[in-house]
């Protein structure tokens, strides 16, 4: 049996609910070799870049983490483990999965180029949703297909590299003058990592997300996190265009954690870094409403979203493992189950 | 900073950094009601502000003894007048978060030489000036036939307030310190503009001068990831130098807030002999002042001095500008090059260090050091400074380049010197002929002299200068003296009188006098007088003769004793100098590196005698910080000894005194070139620490137990009202509620707007008592119930170096210089500093 759940933007018009603020409940760390610990080792600070960096720079020397292991939902689910030994309470969540498959979730009214395929489970009444890995596998192979000036990898490093640019492993004023002015040199390292697990709700629907921070602006407790963004200098209409699709995805992304602050590093066509911005998450909408012509609407984001989590509620009521997939440019989402217990 | 006319060479040279402050004055109804300024409204400046700071002394000192008005009755008039003054202040900033009043504590040594010299003298000039009163007081006599009404002896025989008990330890800074917390606690009760701010008051128990725990405290809030990059700071002070301290926190939203020095009320003039308006010290008769109805005519509206700003984001753009080297082999950071600035200015003036001779403010010594800086930086390889550390290899270069230009200096110095004497003899000379008299008035002096072309100061503040300025040529009593004379004069021919008068505000004091040298480089090098001139010429004897080949030689024979063969003796000078600019430079950029370090000498070295400093290591001890009693017993002369407990006073009186030596009633000053008494040198004996503290030590076991507690160490107070509710609730659910637990915490900045550090419980304090106003008079009134909170305030620590950075997030505001203002300091800049090391306008700019 096939539910199949419409995802056409205009279904979904109209002003959304206030969100919640996302709490943070618990966090944890990947080290350098990506090992696992709770709490917030690798968690950085923002410092501003000196423009000029070259992007490109490092990149022989960059340790990179191989994204094809499946990781699962490991990690999120120790560390919600360990808070619930803690607190002694289960959490309360309706649904528990990482932020890059709600962003999924939320932009495909108005982005559905890739499609995607998650698994789902019930278990103690939550839905626990992660990615198919099989599928996300076989669509990164179908992007390497098409060529550019600048490798794939290397534009790709950029984002990291910009990352190393803009952070400091403590706050400022702890952090030496030869620590920050030397960042260039440092090696690029994404196995690193600092993760944030929050609890929402969309709707109806509570849900507990993680998802890798960037950076943090101030201090603990009620941190103002960053999220590091690297784009072209837009230019042409096209590019235009392309930035809009961005900033809905990182939007979503940021809104899901409640990440306040993104900042864009601008960069030339070959890697050099040319300007800093600073954007305020909650004013991307109305931003890109104010500049005419909007690819994307906030509140259709939203309200689908609401609307989606509580269909796949009321569908996904048996234990076993469920199938969440949208096919490239289709106009819903088909849930199904493929494992019985 | 002691940078005599700093602030006038740096609003000439970059105008715009200053405007005009737009203030808001209580208003007087007509049934005389008065309605107060109400704080709680925008800020009419057009810009609101989180800070401010305020250097406590620049009140104090001209609110207990005023130069343009009379001086307040007691002591406790005078805590009213710093009310008043620090409550417009207050209201001319309104800032929102926080208010820190700084009262300078006990000084790091090497700041203790220059005050010894500073009290010294002004205990001098008081008792020349009681000698004057006397002088005063036995002619009028004689004028009236050998007898003397009562009330006019009175009003001359009042003992004026000495100024020297603006000291940390003494009785008055401790009636100072009690009034400043009732008063605070009290607005903070009363005024609602003051419901959301934090109260910080530093007072004179808490060690350090209190610009710099200022600074330290902004260092320590910068520090705290919580700290918004964009909080809008403003000093309140009245040193030269508190502008270079704003660049040095790179903060670029401070302001310096102080009176318009330049500007002077011409209608306030008043009588140095008496203290009375109306009247100068030439036309006094002595005569009691006819009380104006019920009331004083202090009570009557007074004319207020109106206020600057010194924006120190405007001059962040000038020295962009200014500074900016092109073609660099590295990447120019202006925050660096703006500590090389700072660095460098101190080579030009600053209190505790003497400038090098070939540097002069006037003559552009700043510019000269920034020619050498650019010519070098790119050889340098680097900046001369890093967060606050002196690179030596690199400020060898500097000293290197400055020591090529040193004899061209001096002797471009004695032409310049020569040529403005010659023309002043020949106005003279004119003058008489036309006067038809040798008689000596003010008015006859010339105008100020036009300033260099461009956009001047009073252009843009938008007043006319004034020319009261060159009273200040005059050390305060030689005013006085020269009055008594004209006061002769005009007994001996009463007609005359009737005549208008110069009036003169003369430095009655030692801020007086810092004051005169604010005012002083218009015309400083101008004497008062041909008479004057000569007298000093000879008094200063000047057989150095720098502009002279072998000036060295005799520079060093004369001033240090030592023989000229003695070249090693002088890199020693040149290296306790460079230690001292190592000092002083992490004095401003990190804190007091030592609190024992001092510069031990009375002269500075030529830039020639710098050498192989890259060879030099210099390392600080923080040392042990001075009680007050010892820096009491350190600065003040036997004179003032009123301010010190009793039970020390024979150590500086009695002859057998073991360090009797410490305390001379008269001691020489060295004019050193210098044409004014108080530009010359006070040549006092420097103290021996170890000798006072062994001879101190058996009295300081006796003190009596209030004299113990005046001479202990004390904590920052923080103070806030209930209208500041979740820390207010905070705070006293941690110290007094039932479940009061430990006696200090970490405030969350979150919650206290901002503001990181530690507080503590005061001892003995409970809140929601009573405010009792600590003074006798009742002048103002005791609050039942206490919404007010104290606590003791501990500023965060960081073990790190202070990082002269701009902060992430930091907006930095549009700019305020425009092509054409850029394209004159470029030009400005041209003929600056290379070459024979005179800015080209700046001597034409006195127009002699
Ligand atoms: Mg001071």
């Amino acid at each position: 049996m096939t539910y199949r759940f419409p995802t056409q933007s205009n279904l979904y018009r109209g002003e959304s609910e206030p969100v919640k603020r996302p709490k943070e409940f618990a966090c944890f760390s990947y080290d350098e070799q990506h090992q696992y610990h709770i709490g917030d080792r690798s968690m950085k600070w923002y410092y501003t870049p000196a423009l000029g960096a070259d992007l490109s720079q490092g990149y022989e020397d960059f340790i990179k983490h191989d994204d094809s292991i499946d990781e699962h939902l490991d990690s999120l689910l120790t560390t919600i483990v360990h808070h619930e030994k803690e607190t002694k309470k289960p959490i309360d969540a309706n649904i528990v999965t990482w932020r890059g498959m709600m962003t999924k979730i939320m932009a495909v009214p108005f982005d559905n180029r890739d499609g995607f395929e998650m698994n789902a489970t019930l278990y103690r009444g939550a839905i626990f949703i992660e990615e198919n890995n099989e599928y996300k596998k076989a669509s990164k192979e179908a992007q390497q297909n098409w060529r550019s000036a600048i490798p794939q990898d290397v534009m790709q490093y950029w984002g990291y590299k910009f990352e190393t640019l803009s952070t400091i492993p403590r706050p400022w004023g702890e952090t030496s003058r030869d620590y920050i002015e030397n960042r260039d040199s440092h090696v690029t390292n994404n196995k690193e990592q600092y993760c944030s697990v929050v609890r929402t709700g969309i709707g109806k629907s509570i849900i507990c997300i993680g998802g890798e921070v960037d950076a943090i602006w101030d201090s603990k407790p009620n941190p103002t996190y960053v999220e590091l963004k690297t784009s072209a200098n837009p230019t042409s209409g096209r590019d235009e265009e392309n930035f809009h699709r961005k900033l809905m995805k990182w939007w979503i992304q940021s809104f899901l954690l409640g990440v306040p602050k993104i900042i864009v590093g601008f960069r030339s066509p070959d890697g050099i870094l040319t300007k800093v911005e600073e954007i305020k998450t909650m004013t991307i909408p109305h931003m890109v409403k104010s500049m005419g012509k909007a690819h994307w609407d906030g509140d259709v984001c939203i309200n689908f979203a609401g609307a989606f989590l509580e269909w796949l509620r009321q569908t996904i009521t048996t234990e076993g493992v469920w199938r969440i997939r949208s096919a490239p440019k289709s106009n819903f989402i088909e849930v199904f189950q493929v494992e019985q217990v | 900073m002691g940078i005599p006319a700093a602030f006038r060479w740096l609003s000439n040279k970059y105008p715009k950094i200053v405007s005009p402050v737009v203030e808001e004055l209580p208003l007087t109804m007509e049934d005389g009601t008065i309605i107060p300024v109400d704080a709680t409204r925008p800020n009419p400046n057009g810009e609101e502000f989180d800070n401010l700071y305020l250097d406590m002394n620049g009140i104090v000192h001209p609110c207990s003894h005023p130069e343009d008005k009379p001086a307040p009755e007691d002591e406790e008039e005078m805590m009213i007048e710093i009310f008043k003054y620090t409550e417009r202040v207050v209201n001319m900033v309104r800032p929102r978060k926080l208010l820190m009043i700084a009262v300078d504590g006990v000084a790091p040594r090497a700041k203790m030489n220059q005050q010894r010299s500073r009290r010294f003298r002004a205990a001098q000039e008081a008792k020349e000036k009681e000698e004057d009163k006397e002088k005063l007081l036995v002619m009028l006599k004689q004028q009236n036939g050998g007898v003397l009404k009562a009330e006019s002896t009175e009003a001359v025989i009042k003992k004026a307030f000495d100024s020297n008990s603006i000291t940390p330890g003494t009785p008055f800074m401790d009636i100072l310190a009690a009034s400043l917390r009732y008063w605070c606690a009290y607005k903070l009760n009363t005024d609602p503009a003051w419901a959301k701010m934090k109260v910080i008051i530093s007072d004179a128990t808490v060690p350090g001068e209190g610009e710099h725990k200022i600074m330290n405290f902004v260092r320590s809030q910068r520090n705290s990831p919580e700290h918004d990059p964009n909080t809008r700071h403003v000093i309140y002070g009245l040193d030269a130098d508190l502008i270079m301290l704003g660049l040095a926190t790179h903060e670029p939203h401070f302001r310096v807030l102080r009176e318009d020095v330049f500007f002077q009320d011409s209608k306030a003039r008043m009588c140095k002999l008496c203290g009375q308006k109306g009247h100068d010290a030439s036309s006094c008769r002595g005569e009691t002042k006819e009380k104006d109805g019920e009331h004083d005519e202090k009570d009557k509206p007074q004319f207020l001095k109106p206020f600057i700003w010194l924006h120190v984001s405007i001059f962040r753009e000038y020295l962009a500008v200014e500074l900016n080297v092109p073609g660099l082999p590295f990447k120019f950071d202006l925050e660096r090059a703006i500590d090389d600035w700072v660095f460098m200015c101190f080579f030009v003036g600053n209190d505790f260090l003497p400038h090098l001779p070939a540097l002069e403010i006037r003559e552009g010594g700043i510019d000269t050091l920034i020619g050498i800086w650019k010519d070098n930086l790119p050889q340098m390889g680097g900046y001369v400074t890093k967060d606050g550390h002196v690179d030596l290899e690199r400020a060898q270069f500097i000293l290197a380049g400055l020591a090529k230009q040193e004899d061209a200096i001096f002797r471009k110095r004695k032409e310049v010197d020569e040529r403005r004497e010659a023309g002043f003899k020949r106005r003279k000379l004119q003058q008489e002929r036309e006067n038809g008299r040798n008689n000596y008035r003010p008015s006859d002096r010339p105008a100020v002299p036009a300033l260099p072309a461009g956009i001047t100061h009073d252009m843009v503040v938008n007043r006319k200068a004034t020319d009261d300025s060159s009273v200040a040529n005059k050390s305060a009593a030689s005013v006085l003296r020269a009055q008594i004379q004209g006061l002769k004069a005009e007994t001996a021919n009463p007609s005359d009188s009737s005549e208008p008068s110069g009036e003169q505000t003369s430095p009655a004091s030692a801020l007086g006098k810092r004051k005169a040298e604010l005012l002083e480089e218009d015309n400083a090098s101008t004497p008062a007088s041909a008479s004057d001139t000569e007298a000093a010429e000879e008094e200063a004897g000047d057989s150095v003769r720098l502009w002279e080949e072998g000036y060295q030689d005799r520079y060093y024979q004369q001033k240090f004793h030592v023989d000229p063969s003695d070249i090693e003796f002088r890199h020693k000078v040149a290296r306790a100098y460079v230690e001292g600019l190592a000092w002083v430079l992490m004095y401003y950029f990190q804190g007091c590196p030592s609190w024992e370090w001092f510069y031990p000498y009375h002269y500075a070295p030529f830039a020639a005698d710098f050498v192989d400093l890259g060879k030099m290591t210099i390392n600080f001890e923080k040392g042990r910080i001075s009680r007050p009693f010892e820096q009491l017993m350190s600065v003040l002369p036997a004179a003032s000894r009123h301010a010190i407990p009793e039970i020390y006073h024979e150590l500086m009186t009695k002859e057998d005194s073991e360090i009797i030596d410490f305390y001379p009633e008269d001691f020489e000053i060295d004019l050193n070139g210098k044409k004014m008494a108080w530009q010359g040198i006070a040549l006092l004996p420097f103290i021996d620490m170890p000798r006072l503290l062994d001879a101190m030590e058996p009295k300081t076991k006796l003190l009596s137990a209030d004299d113990a507690r005046r001479n202990s160490p004390g904590k920052d107070v923080l103070l806030l009202s209930d209208g500041h509710p979740t820390l207010y609730d905070h705070i006293t659910v941690q110290f007094y509620s039932k479940k009061a637990g430990q006696s200090s915490f970490e405030l969350d900045p979150k919650e206290s707007d901002g503001l990181s550090g530690r507080v503590e419980k005061i001892e003995n304090y409970l809140p929601h008592g009573s405010l009792a106003y600590p003074l006798e008079r009742s002048a103002f009134p005791d609050v039942d119930y206490d919404r007010s909170l104290s606590v003791h305030y501990h500023m965060p620590a960081s073990s790190h170096t202070h990082k002269s950075m701009l902060l992430r997030g930091v907006e930095l505001s549009k700019p305020a210089l425009d092509r054409s203002d850029i394209e004159l300091l470029k030009r400005g800049g041209q003929n600056s500093g290379r070459g024979g090391g005179y800015r080209g306008g700046s001597f034409r700019g006195n127009g002699r």
